[in-house]
């Protein structure tokens, strides 16, 4: 009767926490990382010092920030591709008011503080998310599409604020009582850089999101199979619409490190970076039909690339190589997934027949 | 149903919002008629001062102008080239795109009989466009190379930030720069690594590369962008007082890290003068029909250090 195991098996996304294909799909993720990290450290003695894996992971922080918003629209089938827009856009936002922004109608300038800055620039990442998510969930725009345009329009903006500029006052001035930025958003609590500390806050609050609340429940139902979690009572538009609001949340924190971290708002911050976060969630085991796949997979998926990345730079591959090998590792570790399923199959047919 | 008609109703009426926008821009109604202008990225400030200027004087001189980015896309670039053609402008202002695959898009438009100047960057043809104006690179990576030699001490190890690679002023800024410094026997060139003209790529290039190589003294930088983000690097490091960093084009953030003392030197591309002289010879092509007295003209960069570098603001030197 079941001829298509792959579709049977995919339905029951729903358990996706017990998968025992999503948990193997991790494992192999774990291993190479553990291949990466002993083929570097055999060709760099620096690879493995403590500086060069605090650094690494710096580096690894911010794309595992991206990669876990990620992580929860592609659960349920979607995509977005407008997360390094907004990655650029609300650090320019950030640098603008740090800048001091003119109030209109009045002539005065404000200069808000750091908290405050902090707050609006996550604001205009969640505004944009919701935004994806009025658009994908309530006019059925597919995400692609959606969130591509989405990536001008933020993209837009942020050069827009800028007029091409680069916002490099952020220090602030001690008489405007908006100090901090730099001290604050690129701190080292314990000497370990403010966004490895985001990356694992993060990863612990949406662990739990997922794994303890009705939430996750319905995101992981609805991403396996949205008509039936819309029948069994899930709030599906809802749950479309939230996860983009989340994922333009995590953007949003990371354009703010990222500024911080640069000591400069520039518009063209965070280009590409969405398909850094894409191929972390899909190295990490998640798949893209939606309703399989994890967080603790996607950071491993977020350090394979980053380590792999900062790795070839630190041995000194050619750039057009560090490219070429990215590409393929991303391939690699997605093929072998697809070519043990495709074993498993025939070996049920076989069994079967 | 009302819910979904006005939703509906709000995206048609930002739709006919956004078409009446794009329509006020391209009215070439002015007495002048229109100038096209496309430029590389306006987000870099470079190209920003070029676009600044060449609208800034052609609205001085009576035309329109429209304003288009390629972002080195040659793609993108044609698509610009046969939308000004078909918007019949009277002159194109172009920074190319490549040096050989610019050649046929501005062939095309100079076919259409729409005069082209080229500013910044050149094509590997001649006779194409009308104006060819861009500044010396190796006059200017020269003197930067030289300056920076002065303040290494004669030598030391060193890495290097490429632009990017596709872009002819990259090879020719890196050519001047190895020129200068392989001729003396005391340096060593660590590594090269890309950065593609960017300051967030140029930092992390460079905190990775302070860890393979901590004992480095000097960076060479294509460009004023990276050579900032190599900065920043070397800030977080606390190295940046024992490192000597060169950039090039005299940004405003290069020149107040140059007046901080924590760039050597930077070289002014002279794009404001350049992009001017682009347009005030259209101007003259299409008034009386004045060529340019020659195609191919370059402008001398200026090296910008500590003694010059205050009277420099938007690529303009007082």
């Amino acid at each position: 009767m079941n001829l298509n195991p792959l579709k049977r098996r995919e339905s029951n996304g729903t358990l996706a926490k017990f998968d025992r294909r999503a948990f193997i799909v991790e494992i192999r993720a774990l291993v190479a990382l553990a291949i990466i990290i002993i083929f570097f450290s055999l060709l760099s003695d620096k690879f493995l010092q403590y500086s060069n894996l605090v650094l690494m992971t710096r580096h690894v922080a911010m794309n595992a920030i991206l990669a876990i918003g990620m992580l929860l629209v592609i659960l349920n089938g979607g995509i977005d591709l407008s997360v390094g827009s907004i990655v650029g856009l609300s650090g320019v936002v950030a640098g603008y008011l740090m800048q001091g922004a003119p109030i209109p109608f009045t002539g005065q300038v404000a200069y808000p503080n750091i908290w405050a800055v902090l707050v609006i620039s996550l604001i205009v990442g969640i505004l944009f998310g919701w935004l994806n998510g009025l658009l994908v969930a309530k006019l059925n725009i597919a995400p692609f599409i959606a969130t591509l345009g989405m990536l001008y329009v933020a993209r837009g903006f942020a050069k827009l604020i800028t007029n091409g500029e680069t916002f490099t006052k952020l220090a602030g001035n001690p008489n405007l009582g908006n100090t901090g930025f730099l001290t604050t958003f690129a701190a080292k609590p314990l000497g370990i850089p403010l966004p490895i500390w985001v990356m694992i806050a993060f990863a612990i609050v949406f662990s739990i999101i997922l794994n303890r609340t009705a939430f996750g429940r319905w995101l992981y139902a609805s991403g396996g199979n949205p008509r039936a979690a819309a029948l069994t009572g899930v709030p599906v538009t809802k749950v479309n619409i939230r996860i983009y609001v989340l994922s333009g949340f995590c953007a949003a924190a990371v354009g703010v490190l990222f500024t911080a971290d640069l000591n400069a708002a520039i518009p063209n911050m965070g280009e590409f970076s969405e398909l850094n976060a894409i191929a972390a969630v899909v190295i990490g085991g998640t798949a893209l039909s939606g309703g399989r796949g994890t967080i603790r997979g996607t950071l491993i998926g977020a350090f394979v690339i980053g380590f792999l990345v900062d790795g070839l730079v630190l041995i000194g591959v050619s750039v057009f190589w560090q490219e070429t090998i990215k590409g393929a590792v991303i391939i690699v570790a997605v093929a072998v997934e697809e070519i043990q399923r495709i074993l498993e199959r025939r070996q049920k047919l076989k069994s079967a027949s | 149903m009302l819910r979904k008609y006005k939703v509906i109703a709000a995206a048609a009426a930002l739709a006919l919002g956004l078409t009446g926008l794009a329509g006020c821009s391209s009215s070439d109604d002015a007495a002048g008629g229109t100038i096209a202008i496309i430029t590389v990225d306006p987000a870099n400030p470079y190209w920003k001062a070029e676009v600044d200027t060449a609208v800034a004087t052609a609205t001085e001189l009576g035309y329109e102008t429209t304003v288009n980015a390629h972002g080195n896309d040659p793609a993108k670039q044609t698509q610009f080239i046969d939308a000004a053609i078909s918007a019949g402008v009277k002159a194109i202002i172009l920074d190319p795109a490549g040096a050989d695959e610019s050649v046929g898009a501005v062939q095309k438009a100079t076919d259409a009989g729409i005069p082209v100047f080229l500013v910044n960057a050149e094509i590997s043809a001649q006779g194409v466009a009308k104006a060819q104006i861009v500044s010396n690179n190796a006059q200017g990576a020269t003197l930067g190379a030289q300056t920076w030699v002065e303040a290494m001490g004669g030598k030391g190890k060193y890495v290097e930030l490429f632009g990017n690679p596709t872009d002819n002023n990259a090879k020719v800024r890196a050519d001047a720069y190895h020129a200068v410094i392989d001729a003396i026997p005391g340096f060593k060139l660590l590594q090269k690594e890309t950065a593609n003209w960017d300051r967030a790529q140029g930092k992390t290039k460079m905190e990775l590369m302070l860890q393979a190589h901590p004992d480095l003294q000097g960076v060479i930088a294509g460009n004023d962008e990276m050579a900032l983000g190599a900065i920043e690097a070397l800030r977080a490091a606390g190295k940046l007082s024992k490192v000597k960093v060169l950039g090039f084009d005299g940004n405003d953030d290069a020149v107040a890290a140059v007046i901080a003392g924590e760039m050597v030197a930077t070289v002014l591309q002279p794009i404001v003068d350049g992009t001017k002289a682009a347009v005030n010879q259209a101007h003259a092509y299409l008034t009386d029909g004045t060529a340019p007295s020659s195609e191919k003209q370059a402008i001398d960069c200026i090296l910008i250090t500590k003694e010059n570098a205050g009277g420099l603001k938007g690529f303009v030197l007082s």
